[in-house]
C-alpha cells in the first residue's frame, strides 16, 4: 500500500511537471523563448477551475472548456505583450525580463483578487472508481492525452508540420513563406492550453493555490533543462522521474532533503552537460 | 468564512485615511487624543487573522471613545499594515515609536512580524501588548514592557496534550507538522511534553506542506498503533489533507491540534464535510458553546454588542474578535488607572492586573510573568460544531 | 587631452565617475537636518540594500548575468552574522568579526551561486539562482540548531555608539559610500569595461584577451561578499530574523532596481534602489500592489526605455553629432603606439575543419609574415572567415596546426591570442554600443595593463598608471584612424564605416604582430576604401603582418604583398598579386565571375 501510494502519487505529480515542461517546450519551439510564465499559467489552470466550477457553479465540462479558452487567450496575451516586442533584440535576452515581469504580475493579481491560501478544487468526474482516485489518474490522463494530441498534430496536420519546420529552422521556414508570426501566436495559445490543463487536472491533488506558480515553474523546468530544450520526450520522462524521486525522498528523508537533492542534481547535470542530457551541442557563431 | 483580499484592501484604505488625519495635529495639552500604535497584517498570507482581530479592535476603540475616552482624551489608533512581512513590520514599528511617539502599541498580530518588531519597540521603551503565541516573544528581561494577552505555545500544546492523554486516554500518539518554523518548533516542544505525560510518541515528523500525498505518513502512524494524531500547522491545505487521508484509510482516530483544524478554510478543502468528525482543534473556554449550546454570559452579552454595532462575525472566528477587543482595552485600562507614561503603564500591568476579565480569557500578569493568559482558558473544541464563529467544547469538558 | 572634458558614457569623465559618491554623501549626510528618525530607518535600509545592489550591479548591470535570486546571499550573510554573534556555532564573536565572517561566507556562496554562469545561458542561470534562493530558505528553516528554524534568532547588536538609530545609520551610510566608491573605481577601470564587453560583445572581448571565467569569478566573489555583509547589517537592522523576512519580493526589488536604473550605470541603480525601497513606505494605499508595480516598471523598462534611468539622465549623448563627418586617418602617427615587432611568421598547416558533413576548411596551408599584407580571397563559403576564426581560436580544427615561430597554439582558447599579439576585426563590427568610442578602444589594451582587480577596486597607484596609459594610447589610436573627435560619443551613434575604423583602432591597441581584418572595406565609400588601404599599408610598414579578407579585388591587388585564393575550403592559388591575378583557375572560379 505504501509503495503503491508513492508510485501513484509520484506519477501523478510527475505528469503535472511533464505538462509544464511541455508548456515550456511549445513556447520555446516557435519563438526560442524560455518563458517564466509557464508555472504561473499552470497555477491559473487550478484557479480558473476553482472559480468557474467551484465558486460560480458551472457544469464541469463548461468550466473545463472555458478554462482551456482562457488559457489560450492568456498564451496569446503573453506572446503579444512579452515576446513579440522583444523578439527583434533576442540577443539581449530581454525576454527573460519581460516574461519574468509577466509572471510576477500574474502571481500578484492572483494574490490580490483570488486568494493567498489554497482553495478547494471541485470533483471533476462524478463516478468514483474503486482502484485509483481521480486526483491521481486525472493528471496522468491529461499528460497522455496531451502527448497523443501533440503527436497527432505534428505528424498528421499541416499546422503541426509547419510548427516542426519553424522549430527546426526559423529563418528557413520564414523563407519558405510560412506565416511565422501567426504560428508563434498559435503555439503560445497551445502552450497556454497545455499549461492550464496541468493546473486543472491536478486541481484536486494540489488544490488551487498561489504557491503552485513558482513551484511548477521550477519543477517543470528541471525535466526540460535535463531532457534538452524542445524535447517533449525528455520532458515527460524527466518529469515522471522527478515526481517519483520526490515522493520517495519525501518519504524516506523529508522534504528539505528532496528539494536540496533535486537542486544539486539539476545544477551538476547542467554544469556537466549544459545542453541537457539528451540535447546536442550547438556550434558557436562568430 | 473565506476572507477575500478585496475586503482587506478596503480595510487598509480606510485605516490609512484615519492615519492621514491623525498625524499632524497641533499639540494642545490634555485634550489631545492619546495615540496607540496598531500593527495588524491586513494584507499578505497572515491577513485573515488580522482582519478578524481588527474588527474587535475597532469595536473596542469605538466603545472607549463613545464613553469619553481616558479622562476626556480620545483614543486614536495609528495603524500601519505590516503586510505579513517582517521587514515592513520593522519599518512600521519604528515609524510609530520614533515619528509618532505613540504611547503604547497593540500588535503586531503575527509571530513573524512581532519577532522582527519587538526588539525595536523595546529599544524605544514603548509598552506593547501582543497576542502572538511563540514563547520567546515574551521575555521580561529582554522586553520588560511587552505583555501577551493570549496563551503561549506551551499552553496551547499543553492543553492539547492534556486532552489527548488525560481525556481521550490515548497512550500512543502521533505528532505531525509542516516544515514551517511554527510547525517544526511545535513538534520539538510538544513531543517531550507528551513523554512527560507518559504518552508513547509513535510518530513524530515534519512534512512539506505542499506534499500532495500524506498517505505514507498516516500509514506509518497507523502501523505504530497511534490512538490520536496531533497536527501542528496553520496551513489549511495541509490539515485538510491529513483529515482526508484519515478518511481514505477508513481510520477513525481522533485528530487533536492546531486551531486552524477548525477553520472554515480547512472545512472547504475536505473531500466530504462529514470527514470533520472527531477533529478537535484548540480553542478558548470563554468563546465556546457549552453542552447546551450556550456561550458564557459575558460572551453572550458581547455578541449582542457585536450585533448592535453591526460587526460581522459569521465569516471569521469569535476568538479573533475577542482577542482584538481585549488588547486595546487592556492598554487603555493601564493608561486610565496607571498613567499614560511608559513606566506607569508597565507598573500597573505588572502589579494590578491579577485577574482581569477579558472576553477572550482572564489575564494575570506579574513582574516576572508577562504571559497573562490562564491555562484553564485553553481547551479543545469540536471542529464540526462551528457556528457564528464559535465552537462547542470538545467532549469531556465540564 | 583636450577632449577629456567632453567625454561621456560609463565612468570616463572624472566628475561623472564620482557623481554617485558625491550625491550619496550629500543627501546622506544632510538627512538628519531634514528628516526625522523614521526617515533615518528607511534611509538605513536604502543604504543596506544598496551595499548589496552595488555588488549585484556589477553582475547584472555590467556583466549582464541575470542573477534574479540574490536574496539567498543576503539570507546567508544575515544568518552567519547572527549565529556567530549569538554564539550558536562557536563561542560568541564580536559583531564586527561576525559581519566580516558574513562577508567571507557571502563571497564563497557568491562564487558558488555564480559558477553556473560560466557554463549556462541566461534563462538557465536565472533559474539556478532562483532555485538557490528557495533552497537557502528551506535550509534556514530546517537547520534549527544554527538558524533557530522558523522561530528565528536575534540579529547581531552593534557596539556603542553604533547602536543608536543615527549611529547605525551613519555606519551604514559610510559603508554605502565606500562601496559606491569601489564600484565606481571598477566601473572606470579596465575591469568595468571588460565586464561590459563580455555582456555586449563577448566574442570581441575574447579576442582582446579578456578571460571571462576569471573575471566573472572575481566579480561574483566581490558581489557575494557585499551581499553577505549587507545580510549582516540587515539582520542587525531587523534585530530579529526569521526565514520569512527573506522573501522573493526582496530579490525582485534588488534585481529590478538595477534594470530600472540602467545597465552599466551606478547612479541609475542607486536611484532605483532608493525609489523602490522608499516607495512602499510612502504610498500606504498602494502597499499590497508594490510587487505588481515593480513588475509593471520592469516591463515598461524592457519595452520602452531599455536604458533605464541612466539613459534618461544621459543628456550629453542627445546632443546632435555633426552630420558631415569625414574619417581622416593619420597613418604617420602610427609610430606613437606601434613599435616594430620582431620578425616572425604565423603558419597554418593542413587545417581541416568540418561542420557536420561539410568540410568548411579542407587542408589549408597559409603563411603570414610580419611586415607583409597578405590577402585572402575567395567566393562566399570558400572558408575565408572560418580560416580567420581558426587562427583566432574560435574554432579548433579537427586536423592541422596553427603556430607562431614554431609555437603551436591550435587548441588554446581565443582569449590566449592577445598574448601572441594577434589582433582582429570582425565582419560585422563587434563593439559595445552603450560605451563611448574611447572606452571601446581602451578595451583593446586589456593585456597591456598590469593592475589587479583589487588594485582597481581600491584605486591603488597601479590602477591610475594603467588608466592613464590606456587612455593616452587609445586617444593616439583614435587619432591615427581619424576618429579622435568622436572619442566621447556612444559607439551606437556612429555610422557603420566609422565602426570599422574604431575596430581597427581597438586592434592597434594590442600592438599587433599580426592583424586579421575581416572584410574591413565592406560598406565603405570609395574614398574611405582608399584611406583604409593607405592605413593598412602603413601598418604593415611598421612591421605588423596583416591578413586581409576582402571582396574588393581592387583593394587586395593594390596593397597586398601576397595573395591566397580559397575555393571550397581548399587553397586554389597562392603567390604574388600579379601571379594570382593571371592564374587561370582563379580567373575561372572567382575573378571572372
Amino acid at each position: 500500500m505504501l509503495v503503491q501510494s508513492i508510485i501513484t502519487n509520484g506519477l501523478a505529480v510527475g505528469a503535472v511537471y511533464a505538462l509544464i515542461g511541455i508548456t515550456y517546450n511549445v513556447m520555446f519551439s516557435a519563438s526560442r523563448v524560455f518563458s517564466f510564465t509557464a508555472g504561473s499559467v499552470g497555477m491559473l489552470g487550478g484557479v480558473f477551475g476553482a472559480i468557474l466550477i467551484g465558486q460560480m457553479g458551472m457544469p464541469v465540462i463548461v468550466g473545463f472548456l472555458l478554462t482551456l479558452l482562457l488559457g489560450a487567450i492568456l498564451g496569446i496575451v503573453i506572446e503579444f505583450v512579452t515576446v513579440r516586442p522583444v523578439l527583434k533584440s533576442l540577443d539581449q535576452h530581454l525576454y527573460v525580463l519581460s516574461t519574468l515581469a509577466a509572471a510576477l504580475m500574474i502571481q500578484q493579481l492572483t494574490a490580490i483578487y483570488f486568494s493567498t491560501d489554497a482553495v478547494p478544487f471541485p470533483r471533476v468526474v462524478p463516478i468514483e472508481s474503486g482502484f485509483l482516485d481521480q486526483k491521481i489518474w486525472l493528471p496522468i490522463l491529461a499528460c497522455v492525452g496531451t502527448i497523443v494530441g501533440l503527436e497527432y498534430l505534428f505528424r498528421h496536420t499541416l499546422v503541426g508540420r509547419a510548427f516542426l519546420a519553424i522549430s527546426e529552422d526559423n529563418y528557413a521556414a520564414r523563407a519558405l513563406g510560412l506565416p511565422e508570426q501567426r504560428l508563434r501566436m498559435t503555439s503560445f495559445a497551445l502552450a497556454g492550453m497545455i499549461g492550464v490543463l496541468a493546473g486543472f487536472s491536478s486541481g484536486q491533488l494540489m488544490f488551487a493555490s498561489l504557491a503552485n506558480g513558482p513551484l511548477l515553474n521550477f519543477y517543470g523546468f528541471v525535466p526540460v533543462a535535463l531532457g534538452g530544450m524542445g524535447s517533449n520526450r525528455g520532458a515527460v520522462i524527466g518529469g515522471l522521474l522527478l515526481g517519483l524521486f520526490q515522493q520517495t525522498a519525501n518519504y524516506f528523508f523529508g522534504g528539505v532533503f528532496s528539494s536540496v537533492a533535486v537542486f544539486v542534481v539539476f545544477i551538476i547535470a547542467l554544469l556537466v552537460r549544459p545542453e541537457g542530457l539528451a540535447g546536442a551541442a550547438t556550434a558557436r557563431r562568430v | 468564512m473565506r476572507i477575500t483580499r478585496r475586503k482587506a484592501l478596503t480595510g487598509s484604505a480606510a485605516a490609512a485615511a484615519t492615519i492621514a488625519t491623525g498625524i499632524y495635529k497641533p499639540a494642545i495639552a490634555n485634550t489631545d487624543p492619546i495615540q496607540i500604535g496598531y500593527l495588524p497584517a491586513f494584507t499578505g498570507p497572515s491577513s485573515s487573522t488580522g482582519i478578524g482581530i481588527g474588527r474587535g479592535t475597532q469595536l473596542a476603540v469605538d466603545e472607549i471613545n463613545a464613553a469619553g475616552g481616558i479622562k476626556g482624551r480620545k483614543i486614536e489608533l495609528v495603524m500601519r499594515d505590516t503586510q505579513s512581512e517582517p521587514t515592513k513590520a520593522v519599518n512600521a514599528a519604528v515609524e510609530l515609536t520614533r515619528r509618532h511617539k505613540v504611547s503604547a502599541i497593540w500588535g503586531p498580530l503575527n509571530s513573524g512580524e512581532t519577532a522582527a518588531a519587538i526588539g525595536n519597540i523595546a529599544r524605544e521603551n514603548v509598552p506593547m501588548v501582543h497576542p502572538c503565541w511563540v514563547d520567546v516573544l515574551i521575555d521580561v528581561k529582554k522586553y520588560p514592557m511587552a505583555f501577551r494577552n493570549a496563551p503561549s505555545n506551551q499552553q496551547i500544546g499543553g492543553a492539547a496534550n492534556h486532552y489527548v492523554v488525560n481525556v481521550l486516554k490515548a497512550k500512543k500518539v502521533a505528532v505531525i507538522s509542516d516544515t514551517t518554523g511554527y510547525g517544526t518548533a511545535s513538534v520539538d516542544a510538544y513531543v517531550p511534553m507528551l513523554k512527560k505525560l507518559n504518552a508513547d510518541v509513535v510518530y513524530s515528523g515534519s512534512v512539506d506542506a505542499n506534499n500532495p500525498d500524506l498517505k505514507p505518513e498516516l500509514l506509518r502512524m497507523q502501523s505504530g498503533g497511534a490512538e490520536a494524531i496531533m497536527p501542528w500547522s496553520v496551513n489549511a491545505g495541509f490539515l485538510a489533507r491529513i483529515i482526508n487521508t484519515r478518511a481514505e484509510l477508513n481510520w477513525d482516530v481522533p485528530i487533536v491540534g492546531q486551531t486552524t483544524l477548525g477553520s472554515g478554510q480547512t472545512k472547504s478543502l475536505l473531500a466530504k464535510p462529514e470527514y470533520w468528525e472527531k477533529v478537535y482543534p484548540n480553542n478558548f473556554r470563554n468563546v465556546c458553546y457549552d453542552a447546551n449550546g450556550k456561550l458564557p454570559p459575558q460572551t453572550a452579552e458581547f455578541v449582542e454588542r457585536l450585533k448592535k454595532a453591526k460587526v460581522d462575525y459569521s465569516d471569521t472566528l469569535m476568538w479573533w474578535i475577542a482577542c482584538g477587543y481585549d488588547g486595546p482595552r487592556l492598554i487603555v485600562e493601564a493608561m486610565r488607572e496607571g498613567g499614560t507614561s511608559a513606566a506607569d503603564m508597565t507598573a500597573y500591568l505588572n502589579t494590578k492586573v491579577t485577574a482581569w476579565k477579558g472576553i477572550y480569557g482572564t489575564i494575570a500578569f506579574s513582574a516576572e510573568n508577562h504571559n497573562g493568559f490562564l491555562d484553564e482558558g485553553v481547551i479543545m473544541a469540536q471542529a464540526n460544531s462551528l457556528k457564528d464563529g464559535a465552537f462547542k467544547l470538545a467532549p469531556g469538558y465540564a | 587631452m583636450l577632449l577629456e572634458s567632453k567625454k561621456t558614457g560609463v565612468g570616463t569623465g572624472r566628475f561623472e565617475a564620482w557623481l554617485p559618491v558625491l550625491l550619496l554623501a550629500l543627501v546622506g549626510a544632510s538627512l538628519p537636518l531634514w528628516g526625522d528618525s523614521f526617515f533615518g530607518l528607511v534611509a538605513t535600509r536604502v543604504c543596506i540594500y544598496w551595499v548589496l545592489v552595488a555588488g549585484l550591479n556589477l553582475v547584472v548591470g555590467f556583466a549582464g548575468q541575470l542573477a534574479i535570486g540574490w536574496v539567498s546571499l543576503l539570507t546567508i550573510g544575515a544568518y552567519t552574522a547572527s549565529a556567530l554573534a549569538a554564539g550558536r556555532v562557536t563561542p560568541e564573536i564580536p559583531t564586527f568579526f561576525a559581519l566580516g565572517a558574513a562577508g567571507l561566507l557571502g563571497a564563497v556562496f557568491g562564487l558558488i551561486a555564480g559558477l553556473p554562469a560560466l557554463r549556462l545561458r541566461t534563462f538557465y542561470f536565472a533559474m539556478t539562482t532562483l532555485g538557490l534562493s528557495t533552497i537557502v530558505t528551506q535550509i534556514a528553516l530546517a537547520w534549527k540548531s544554527v538558524t533557530g528554524g522558523g522561530v528565528g534568532i536575534p540579529g547581531p547588536s552593534m557596539p556603542v555608539p553604533l547602536d543608536s538609530p543615527w549611529g547605525f545609520y551613519f555606519f551604514c551610510l559610510v559603508l554605502a559610500l565606500f562601496v559606491t566608491w569601489m564600484t565606481c573605481n571598477i566601473s572606470a577601470s579596465r575591469y568595468g569595461r571588460s565586464l561590459v564587453a563580455i555582456r555586449d560583445a563577448e566574442v570581441a572581448a575574447e579576442a582582446v584577451g579578456i578571460y571571462k571565467p576569471r573575471l566573472l569569478m572575481a566579480v561574483f566573489l566581490f558581489s557575494g561578499a557585499l551581499a553577505g555583509f549587507a545580510g549582516g547589517l540587515f539582520a542587525s537592522l531587523q534585530s530579529y530574523i526569521t526565514p520569512d523576512a527573506f522573501t522573493f519580493d526582496l530579490s525582485v526589488l534588488f534585481f529590478i532596481a538595477i534594470l530600472i536604473g540602467g545597465r552599466g550605470s551606478i547612479l541609475g541603480p542607486m536611484i532605483g534602489t532608493a525609489i523602490l525601497t522608499i516607495l512602499p513606505d510612502f504610498a500606504a494605499p498602494l502597499v499590497q500592489w508594490s510587487t505588481f508595480l515593480y513588475a509593471v516598471l520592469l516591463l515598461a523598462i524592457v519595452l520602452l526605455v531599455p536604458g533605464g534611468i541612466a539613459d534618461l539622465l544621459d543628456f550629453k549623448n542627445r546632443r546632435p553629432l555633426d552630420k558631415h563627418r569625414e574619417i581622416r586617418p593619420r597613418p604617420e602617427l602610427l609610430g606613437q603606439i606601434l613599435t616594430a615587432p620582431r620578425k616572425s611568421e604565423l603558419r597554418l598547416q593542413n587545417i581541416v575543419l568540418s561542420f557536420g558533413g561539410v568540410r568548411a576548411v579542407d587542408g589549408v596551408d597559409l603563411e603570414i609574415h610580419t611586415g607583409e599584407v597578405h590577402g585572402l580571397i575567395g567566393p562566399n563559403g570558400s572558408g575565408k572567415t572560418t580560416t580567420l576564426n581558426v587562427i583566432s581560436g574560435y574554432y579548433t580544427p579537427q586536423e592541422g596546426t596553427v603556430s607562431q615561430d614554431g609555437v603551436d597554439f591550435t587548441k588554446e582558447g581565443p582569449h590566449t591570442r592577445a598574448a601572441h599579439h594577434i589582433a582582429r576585426t570582425f565582419q560585422t563590427p563587434r563593439l559595445i554600443g552603450e560605451s563611448s568610442v574611447l572606452e571601446n578602444v581602451m578595451i583593446g589594451g586589456n593585456i597591456d595593463a598590469s593592475g589587479t582587480f583589487v588594485e582597481s577596486l581600491l584605486a591603488l597607484p597601479r590602477h591610475w598608471r594603467d588608466e592613464a596609459h590606456l587612455r593616452e594610447n587609445a586617444m593616439a589610436a583614435l587619432t591615427i584612424v581619424g576618429l579622435e573627435r568622436l572619442a566621447g560619443v556612444r559607439a551606437d551613434r556612429l555610422q557603420h564605416s566609422e565602426l570599422r575604423f574604431v575596430e581597427i583602432a581597438r586592434a592597434l591597441m594590442m600592438k599587433p604582430a599580426f592583424l586579421l581584418l575581416d572584410e574591413p572595406a565592406a560598406g565603405l565609400s570609395v574614398d574611405e576604401i582608399k584611406r583604409l588601404g593607405a592605413l593598412v599599408t602603413a601598418i604593415s610598414k611598421q612591421g605588423t603582418g596583416v591578413l586581409l579578407v576582402e571582396h574588393h579585388a581592387d583593394l587586395i591587388f593594390d596593397i597586398c604583398d601576397r595573395v591566397t585564393v580559397l575555393n571550397l575550403g581548399k587553397v586554389l592559388a597562392s603567390g604574388k598579386p600579379d601571379e594570382v591575378r593571371t592564374h587561370r583557375e582563379v580567373v575561372n572560379a572567382y575573378l571572372g565571375a
